[in-house]
Parts: structure tokens; sequence; C-alpha cells
């Protein structure tokens, strides 16, 4: 093969390589939107008066509702207790990931910066976990609560999904706050001594 | 004429064919613990695996149980060589230096697993581990070389068994980098993050110095075979696709865009089978050294995030990022990239000849 042939060749096709993949493909995945899932959660609490000693049930059915992402999380937090031992019980759950029990004072990450951002917990969660989290799919988690003190005992719910790019990434998307400064649904259960 | 063989150097033929055998057994098995370990990276990212047992860990291992098998048999190959021992002490001695390391970083891996839960990329039982592979790769690599440069009988599809020598050293070598380049290593207990300058410096420097330096090696040791180098640079880019692109659904389309690396592979390929020189080597080794930032898709970005955007990079946003950063990174990195490349391939002539051909 002729020498400038050859030259002529590899010149060409570096400088295909060099604009396809340093111009044209990336303006072209950047022109493109990012994935956005969305959340959704729903609650079941069967019983809204129980007596000191019953059972209550909290079950959840959480679904992505958007796009593709990598994590779907949803939560549990209860304001009125200092521990979950013995009081909280995880009786369904199908998420991939095991539950993670957060205790108050831990560090955990606020206003949904995915760690950016941390505050001390002040109250204990269960957070269950699925990666990666497919469109259309639905997540379980039913609780098992046996409050040890009469009054009203209070549940935080909440579920986000990860990357976070907008508001559409959390449920509620508005309401009250939680330890976290992310919006949470909240459910009340009376405790009758 | 009919040449008859005495029975001495029939026993030292099928010795070395033994030893050829088991230099072939590691290199598979260090390619499956490659392969393995670059999907494991992917399992970490996506799924988080909680257990010591996951799919990527038994490929590894079952690699490591290849690597052993092959690093006996070598053995068994050796102790019958009567003229050409010294030809192969070395690969035998890579090959077992390789496979202790191997061995013992799996029993330390799971302890550390059990003790200190998910670790990162680099810690004490994974470096062990990358280090068992990169010498035993290179005991495969050695071994089949010199076979090659030591037979006989010229056949010439022979020259293509470079390929499976030299890939898990690049996989290998890869893995290194990555190791000492990628913020995927702090844990709960363990901060083993590279500082993130000195992992910019560190990737920018021997990625490309390394792709240059496997390829260029390859193609010196078939006698710049037509083919080689793409061959070896199109099967690197077809098992990084696999592991790292294609599990993770968010890059699926991006398959596209990393599949353009075989362009730069392929014209290096042309210049040196063209040219079979040192001058023509170095501009295929500039060429090649050019392009690190793309065959290192997508986890390379990571590094280039930490110094020049600290976005945290959730896996599915992992292209926007990478593409976002394209800029900067060709701009800081391109003159340093083809100057590596060339030295590389520079060190790849003098690897090849003082090193590898032996006789």
């Amino acid at each position: 093969m002729n020498k400038l042939v050859v030259i002529g060749i590899v010149a060409v096709s570096l400088s295909v390589y060099f604009s396809m993949t340093v111009f044209v493909l990336p303006e072209k995945f950047l022109d493109k939107e990012q994935f956005t899932p969305v959340p959704h959660l729903e609650v079941e609490i069967p019983s809204t008066e129980i007596k000191l000693g019953e059972s209550f049930r909290v079950n959840t059915i959480s679904e992505n509702t958007g796009d593709y992402g990598d994590i779907h999380i949803v939560s549990a937090a209860f304001p009125t207790l200092t521990k979950t031992d013995g009081i909280v019980r995880i009786v369904t759950y199908d998420f991939s990931n095991s539950p993670i029990y957060i205790n108050p004072g831990d560090e955990i990450g606020a206003k949904y910066s995915g760690g950016l951002e941390t505050v001390v917990a002040q109250y204990p969660q269960i957070e269950a976990m699925n990666r990666p989290v497919h469109p259309g799919t639905k997540y379980f988690m039913d609780l098992q609560v046996t409050p040890e003190e009469p009054g009203p005992f209070t549940v935080y719910l909440k579920s986000i999904d990860i990357p976070h790019t907008s508001s559409l990434s959390h449920f509620p998307t508005q309401g009250q706050l939680d330890h976290q400064e992310e919006y949470v649904l909240v459910y009340t259960v009376n405790v009758n001594p | 004429m009919e040449i008859r063989q005495t029975p001495l150097s029939l026993l030292q033929k099928k010795s070395k064919m033994v030893f050829l055998s088991g230099s072939i057994l590691a290199s598979i098995g260090i390619l499956l613990v490659t392969v393995g370990g670059s999907w494991d990276i992917t399992n970490h990212l996506l799924n988080k695996p909680e257990t010591f047992f996951s799919p990527p860990h038994a490929m590894m291992y079952s690699g490591v149980a290849i690597g052993l098998i092959g690093s006996a048999i070598s053995l068994l190959g050796y102790r019958n060589l009567q003229d050409s021992k010294e030809v192969f002490r070395l690969p035998l001695r890579l090959k077992f230096l390789g496979i202790f390391l191997l061995v013992g970083a799996g029993p330390f891996d799971f302890v550390w697993h059990s003790n200190f839960g998910l670790d990162g990329l680099l810690s004490p039982p994974h470096f062990t581990l990358l280090g068992g592979m990169l010498f035993c790769s290179l005991g495969g690599m050695f071994g089949i070389s010199r076979f090659l440069q030591n037979r006989n009988s010229k056949n010439k599809f022979t020259d293509y068994l470079l390929v499976l020598a030299t890939l898990p050293v690049w996989l290998a070598g890869s893995g290194v980098i990555s190791s000492l380049s990628l913020p995927f290593s702090n844990t709960d207990y363990f901060e083993f993050n590279p500082e993130p300058t000195f992992a910019f410096v560190m990737a920018t420097v021997a990625y490309p110095f390394f792709i240059s330096l496997m390829c260029i090696v390859t193609a010196k040791l078939s006698n710049f075979k037509p083919g080689v180098i793409t061959i070896l640079g199109g099967v690197f880019l077809l098992i990084y696709g696999m592991t790292a692109i294609v599990p993770n659904f968010a890059l699926l389309e991006s398959v596209e865009f990393y599949s353009m690396n075989l362009i730069p592979i392929v014209m290096a390929d042309l210049i040196v089978s063209f040219r079979k020189t040192k001058k023509a080597s170095f501009v295929a080794g500039g060429i090649l050294g050019s392009g690190f930032y793309m065959v290192y898709y997508p986890y390379i970005m990571y590094t280039y995030n930490e110094l020049l955007l600290g976005k945290l990079v959730s896996p599915s946003m992992i292209y926007h990022t990478y593409f976002e950063l394209m800029p900067q990174v060709i701009q800081f990195t391109i003159i340093p990239a083809i100057i590596m490349g060339i030295i590389g391939a520079f060190v790849a002539f003098r690897f090849s000849n003082k090193i590898l051909i032996k006789n």
C-alpha cells in the first residue's frame, strides 16, 4: 500500500474519531433529558385506635412511576420513640438491600442532598432500599408496631428516588418536614390505656 | 527425508507443550479474575452487594482455581525440561508468586468483609488480589511469549496466542491504575480514596502509557503481524463494555460512543503493520494514548470529577457528567496522553527485547 494512502486513511479515520467522540456524540447525549425517577407511596394503617399492649400494622406499597433510577428508598420514622427494639418489627419486606436502622444521634443525609448535607438524627428511623429501580416496579414493606406507652403514636413515612434531580423524585412533595428537612406523610394512632 | 526424533528431544518437546498449556491456563484463569473484577466494580456501584458470595466473586475465584491448576501444570512441564530451564524459570516464578498472593487474597478478603463489611476498591485484600493478578498474568505472558520464541515449527496462527498472553496483563494493570485513581475506596471504617490531585495525575499518566505499552509489546512480539493490535484492543473493549457499560441500564445507549474506540486501535495496527519500525510504533503509541479518556469510559469520569466538578454522581448520571467533563479533560490531558503513549511504545520495545525474548 502506498505510504500516502495509509497517511490519508489514518488522518481521515482519526478526524472522524475525535470529532465524533469529542464533539458530535457528547452534544447528542448532553441534549437528552436526564432520568427522573418518580416515587409514589401508599400507606395503609387499618387501626387508628388501639389499646396499650395491642399492635397495629403499617403497610406500605411504593412504586417508581417515572424513569429508571439508581436507588428507591422508603423510610419510616418514629418521632415519639427513642428506640425501635421490641416496638417496631418488619413483617413484610421485598427490597433488594437489607433495611437500615437509624438511631437518635446518628449522622444522616438531609435536604435530599444524597449525603452532601448532613444532620443528626433526633428519633429512630427505618430505611428500606432497592438498587436499581426500574419503572413501574412496586415494593412492599409492612411493619408491626406495639407501643409501650399510652398516648398518640406518630409515624412519618416518605419515599425518595435517586438520582434526585427535582422535586419529582420525592414523595410527598409538600407538607410536614422531618428531622432530615424532607417532606413526610404523618399518621397518628391513639394508644388508649 | 524423514527426521527421526530421539526420546530425549521428544520429552523436551512434550515438556515445552505442557509448560505452554499451563501458561495458557494461567492466562485464562487471570482473564476470568480480571473480567470478574471489572464486573464486581459495576456490581458494587449498581447493587451494593452485602455479602462476599456474589456472582462476580464466584467468577473471580473460579479464575484463581484455573490459574492455580495452570501453574501446577507449568511446574510439571518445567521439571522435565532439559535444555531450556533457564528460559522458563522466570515465568514459572512469576506465576507462583502471583498464585500465592491470589490464593491468600481469598480468605483475607473474606475475613476483611466479615470484620469491616463492604470494602472499597482499594483495600489490603483487594491490592493483594491485584498484585497476584499482575504477577500471575505476567508469568503467563512470559511463558507463552518465550514458548513462541523457542518453538521449532512456525504456525502463523500461534502468534495470536499473544493476545491471550497480554490481555490479562492489560486488564490487571488497568485494575491497579483504577484502584490508585478512582474514588471508590472510602468505607465506614477506612478512608482509602486516593488524594484527588494524585489520582488526576495517575490516571493521566498511567492509562495512556499502559494502553500503548500493551498494544505495542504484543505487536512487537508477533513481529508486527497485521490484526494483532486490533484483536487485542477489540477484545479489551468488548470485555470492558460488557462488564462496565452493558450491566448499567442507563448507559446502554452509549455503547455506540464506546465502540468508536476501535478506530484508533485499528489505525495503530495499520501503522505498525505497514511500517514495522520503531518510529511507526511511536506514532501508533501516541495515537493509542490520546484516546485513553474514551477507552476507560465510564468510570474514569469519577477521577476527573473529583477535582474538576466535585459533583455527586449516581450511576445513572455517569454519562451526563462524563460528557460534561470531556472538553476540560481533553484540554488538560491530550498532550500528556500523547507523550505517555509514545513513552509507552518506547518502553514496549525495551521490554519485549530485553525481558521477554531470552534464549
